[in-house]
């Protein structure tokens, strides 16, 4: 079978272990988790100072109504980076570049946020639909906008998850591949083309965090609405 | 592209999902903060200017 650069991404097995399985639950065992002691070491306290201050930072402009999402949101954020990061080391698996777990995390989440704010406060969720100030004339077609973009949302989410971290890996391998072929040919370019490789690496280093960010964020903001 | 092959996606989705509400929430309720969050109050501490001892 022809081998393509998208192979990268089927999901891999190995002995009959679908290795994803591994890839989702190893990378707890690098966070370790603080027992009952008053002092603890380095790596739990910065644990400690990025939870608490991401919880409180995205927390602070929601309604005391949205507040019990804060674990769901925090344990979502630590889950998405975590697994982000440790597929830009070399031979593992990002589970996130798969676009079944990050539907499967945007769609329920949306979800739950949309109902809640049609169960709780259905006017005001349903007041989304039209922007302050339209004129008249544009009404039904803002409200048929605003309805496809309300749908949109979750595919948005998990596809920008999935596309950026897709786009970033498939990119690693092309400018990796340049550079082992370049290199016995031409080998000044081949150092560019390494060079390359490395600025593209501490890109996708930042790419990995943002889009775990983005993608809690977007999450507490559709809250933040129905709330 | 072998992301939309279909076949694995309950499983990945299933086994996904009770990681994340198993192991995740434990491990970042563990994380207690000794101190209460304090309102901020209105007015300013006060504070003596002082330098490193050692300059």
């Amino acid at each position: 079978m022809t081998l393509s650069l998208f192979n990268q991404f089927a999901s891999p097995v190995l002995l009959g272990i679908p290795l994803i399985a591994l890839a989702i639950l190893l990378p707890w065992t690098l966070l370790p988790s603080p027992a009952n002691r008053w002092l603890t070491n380095r790596l739990l306290s910065l644990q400690g100072s990025f939870i608490g201050g991401f919880t409180k930072q995205l927390v602070l402009p929601l309604n005391p109504g949205g507040h019990k999402w804060a674990l769901l949101f925090t344990s979502l954020m630590v889950y998405l980076i975590t697994i982000n990061l440790l597929g830009l080391l070399p031979y593992t698996f990002t589970p996130t570049t798969q676009l079944s777990l990050n539907m499967g995390l945007a769609i329920p989440l949306w979800l739950a946020t949309v109902i809640i704010g049609m169960r709780n406060q259905p006017t005001h969720s349903l007041a989304h639909f039209l922007p302050e100030g339209t004129p008249t004339l544009l009404i039904p077609v803002l409200v048929i906008i605003e309805t496809i973009s309300l749908f949109i949302r979750p595919l948005a989410l998990g596809v920008r998850l999935t596309a950026n971290l897709t786009a970033g890996h498939l990119l690693i391998h092309l400018i990796a591949m340049a550079t082992n072929v370049l290199f016995p040919l031409m080998p000044s370019v081949a150092i560019l083309t390494g060079t390359l490789l490395l600025l593209l690496t501490l890109l996708e280093i930042a790419v990995a965090m943002i889009q775990a960010y983005v993608f809690v964020l977007l999450l507490s903001l559709y809250l933040q609405e129905n709330v | 592209m072998p992301q939309l092959n279909p076949a694995p996606w309950f499983l990945i989705l299933v086994f996904s999902w009770l990681v994340f509400l198993t192991i995740l929430p434990p491990k970042i309720l563990n994380h207690t903060f000794p101190n209460e969050p304090t309102p901020n109050s209105s007015k300013k501490p006060l504070t003596n200017p002082w330098n490193w001892p050692w300059l």
